[in-house]
C-alpha cells in the first residue's frame, strides 16, 4: 500500500512538472513573445520615456551636438537595458534587444567625432544607425511606440 | 632617382598611418594599396617621387597651404607612386582645417603630358580606416623646380594647383606658407539669368534622397540630427525653392534627416551658367551664414548651398 501510495504520488508530482513545463513553454510559444503582453508593454513605456527624454531635446546647434549626442547615447543605454532586463525571449523581440545593442557603440564613436570636432565623421558614422532598421526591428516585434521618431519639440 | 627616407612630415600622420597603412621604412612607402591594374613605366613615374609645398591653388578649392609627397610603394613590382598630402582648406565659416588625401593609382595623361592619380580622401573617419574617392589630381611633367597641374575634389573644380620641389632638407615646423590664390572670375550680373521670366517662381528638388531616418524608430531622430551635419554634403530628403522679387530673393526650405529648414538667398547674380548667392538664416534680414555655388540655365540650378559647416548638395527645377 505504501509502495503504491509513492508511485502514485510520484506519477503525480511528475504530470505536475510536466504541466508546469508546458506552461512555461506556451508562454514563449509565438515568434514576438517571450513575455508576451509584458515585454509589449514593457518595452513601449520604455520607449515612451526614451523619445519623450530624446524629442525634448529638440535641435541642437552645431556647437550644441556633442550634447545632444552625449544624451542620445544615455537614453539609448538606457532603453537597451531596460528592454534587455524584460527578456524577450521570441525572435523579433531579441533582434530589437540586438538593435539597441548594436547602437551604443555607434553613438558611442559618433560623440567621440562630434568631440573632436569631426562633423563630417559624425555624418557618416550615423550610416551605422540606419542600417540597423530599428524602427523596422520594432513593427516586427509589435512595438509600436519603439518604432516611431522622437518628433523634436523645437 | 635618390630614394628618400619615408619621414612622414606631415601633421596628423598618425591617423593617415593607422587608416591607410603607411608606415616607417628603409625605402618607398608602405601603403598596402596593391598592384594597379594598368602599368605606368618607371622611368615616366621617377621623375614624380619628390615631397612638394603647394605654391599656388584656384581660389574655388578653399586651400590655404599644403604639402605633398611622392614616393615608390616599397617592394611593388612593377614600381608604382603613391602619393600623400596634407592640405589646410578654409571651411566654409572661414577657418582652417586639415584635409588629408593619398593619391592612388598612377595613370598616363594623354600625349604623355604627365600623370594622373584617383584623390581618396583620408580624414573624416580616418580612425575607422576608411579613404574614400574624393577627386583626381593630375600632374604636368616637373619643369625645374616646379611642377604644374590641376585638382577636383569634393565634386568641385578643377581647379590649377602650382607645387615646388622640397629638397631633403627642407622642413616645415608648422603649416607650410600660404599658397598663392589663383581667383577666378566671379559672377557679377544681377539676378539668375538674363531676364527675371527665366528664373523667378516656384522650384522642386530633384535630387532629394530616401529619408533615413523613416525606419528608424527611436533612432531617428539622431540620425536625423548627424545626416545634416559635415562639410562634404549632407543628405537632403525633400525641399523647394522660390525665387521672386526685385531684386530678386530666393526661399529655399530642406528637409534634412527629418528636419526642416529654411534658408534665404540674396544677392543672387550670375555669369554664363554659374549661379552664386549669399545665403542667410532667419529671412534676407538675418545673418549670413554661407553662400550658393552652381550651375544653372533653362529651368534648372543645381550646385552646393553652404550654411556653417554644412554643404547641401541641391538640384532644383522650375514648375512647369
Amino acid at each position: 500500500m505504501d509502495r503504491k501510495f509513492r508511485t502514485v504520488a510520484s506519477l503525480i508530482a511528475l504530470a505536475a512538472l510536466g504541466l508546469l513545463a508546458i506552461a512555461g513553454c506556451g508562454g514563449s510559444s509565438s515568434s514576438t513573445g517571450g513575455g508576451g503582453g509584458d515585454f509589449v508593454s514593457g518595452a513601449e513605456a520604455a520607449c515612451t520615456s526614451a523619445n519623450e527624454q530624446i524629442a525634448a531635446l529638440g535641435t541642437p546647434q552645431q556647437e550644441q551636438v556633442t550634447g545632444y549626442l552625449e544624451k542620445t547615447e544615455a537614453v539609448i543605454e538606457k532603453l537597451h537595458k531596460e528592454v534587455a532586463a524584460l527578456d524577450g525571449s521570441g525572435t523579433a523581440e531579441a533582434a530589437y534587444t540586438e538593435g539597441l545593442a548594436k547602437a551604443i557603440p555607434v553613438l558611442t564613436a559618433m560623440t567621440n567625432a562630434a568631440r573632436s570636432e569631426n562633423f563630417d565623421a559624425v555624418r557618416e558614422l550615423s550610416a551605422g544607425l540606419v542600417e540597423i532598421h530599428l524602427g523596422e526591428l520594432a513593427e516586427a516585434a509589435k512595438l509600436k511606440t519603439c518604432a516611431e521618431v522622437p518628433v523634436s519639440e523645437s | 632617382m635618390r630614394r628618400l627616407k619615408l619621414i612622414l612630415v606631415l601633421g596628423g600622420v598618425l591617423a593617415l598611418a593607422a587608416s591607410v597603412g603607411v608606415a616607417r621604412a628603409t625605402t618607398g612607402a608602405t601603403t598596402g594599396y596593391p598592384q594597379p591594374k594598368v602599368v605606368v613605366p618607371t622611368q615616366k613615374q621617377a621623375p614624380f617621387e619628390n615631397r612638394y609645398v603647394l605654391t599656388a591653388v584656384g581660389s574655388g578649392a578653399g586651400i590655404r597651404s599644403g604639402e605633398m609627397k611622392f614616393e615608390f610603394e616599397e617592394g611593388s613590382s612593377p614600381q608604382f607612386l603613391v602619393g600623400i598630402s596634407q592640405f589646410y582648406t578654409y571651411s566654409p565659416t572661414g577657418e582652417i582645417e586639415t584635409g588629408l588625401f593619398t593619391f592612388y593609382p598612377p595613370k598616363e595623361l594623354p600625349n604623355g603630358k604627365g600623370l594622373g592619380f584617383t584623390a581618396l580622401k583620408v580624414g573624416a573617419s580616418a580612425q575607422y580606416g576608411q579613404v574614400t574617392p574624393d577627386g583626381e589630381l593630375q600632374l604636368l611633367t616637373p619643369e625645374g623646380d616646379k611642377v604644374k597641374g590641376q585638382l577636383r575634389l569634393r565634386g568641385g573644380g578643377p581647379w590649377p594647383v602650382e607645387f615646388k620641389v622640397l629638397g631633403e632638407e627642407e622642413r616645415y615646423t608648422a603649416s607650410p606658407p600660404a599658397a598663392r590664390q589663383i581667383h577666378e572670375a566671379r559672377p557679377n550680373n544681377p539676378g539668375w539669368g538674363g531676364e527675371a521670366s527665366e528664373y523667378e517662381g516656384e522650384y522642386e528638388l530633384t535630387n532629394g534622397a530616401e529619408d533615413p531616418t523613416v525606419k528608424a524608430g527611436t533612432l531617428g531622430a539622431v540620425i536625423g540630427v548627424a545626416q545634416g551635419l559635415g562639410v562634404r554634403g549632407a543628405v537632403v530628403s525633400d525641399g523647394s525653392m522660390t525665387v521672386e522679387g526685385n531684386p530678386a530673393v530666393a526661399t529655399v526650405e530642406l528637409e534634412t534627416g527629418g528636419t526642416d529648414r529654411t534658408f534665404t538667398l540674396t544677392d543672387l547674380a550670375w555669369q554664363g551658367d554659374q549661379r552664386v548667392a549669399r545665403v542667410h538664416d532667419e529671412g534676407p534680414d538675418g545673418p549670413v551664414v554661407g553662400h550658393f555655388e552652381g550651375t544653372g540655365g533653362q529651368g534648372e540650378v543645381k550646385g552646393d548651398l553652404i550654411s556653417g559647416r554644412s554643404v547641401y548638395k541641391v538640384a532644383f527645377e522650375l514648375k512647369g
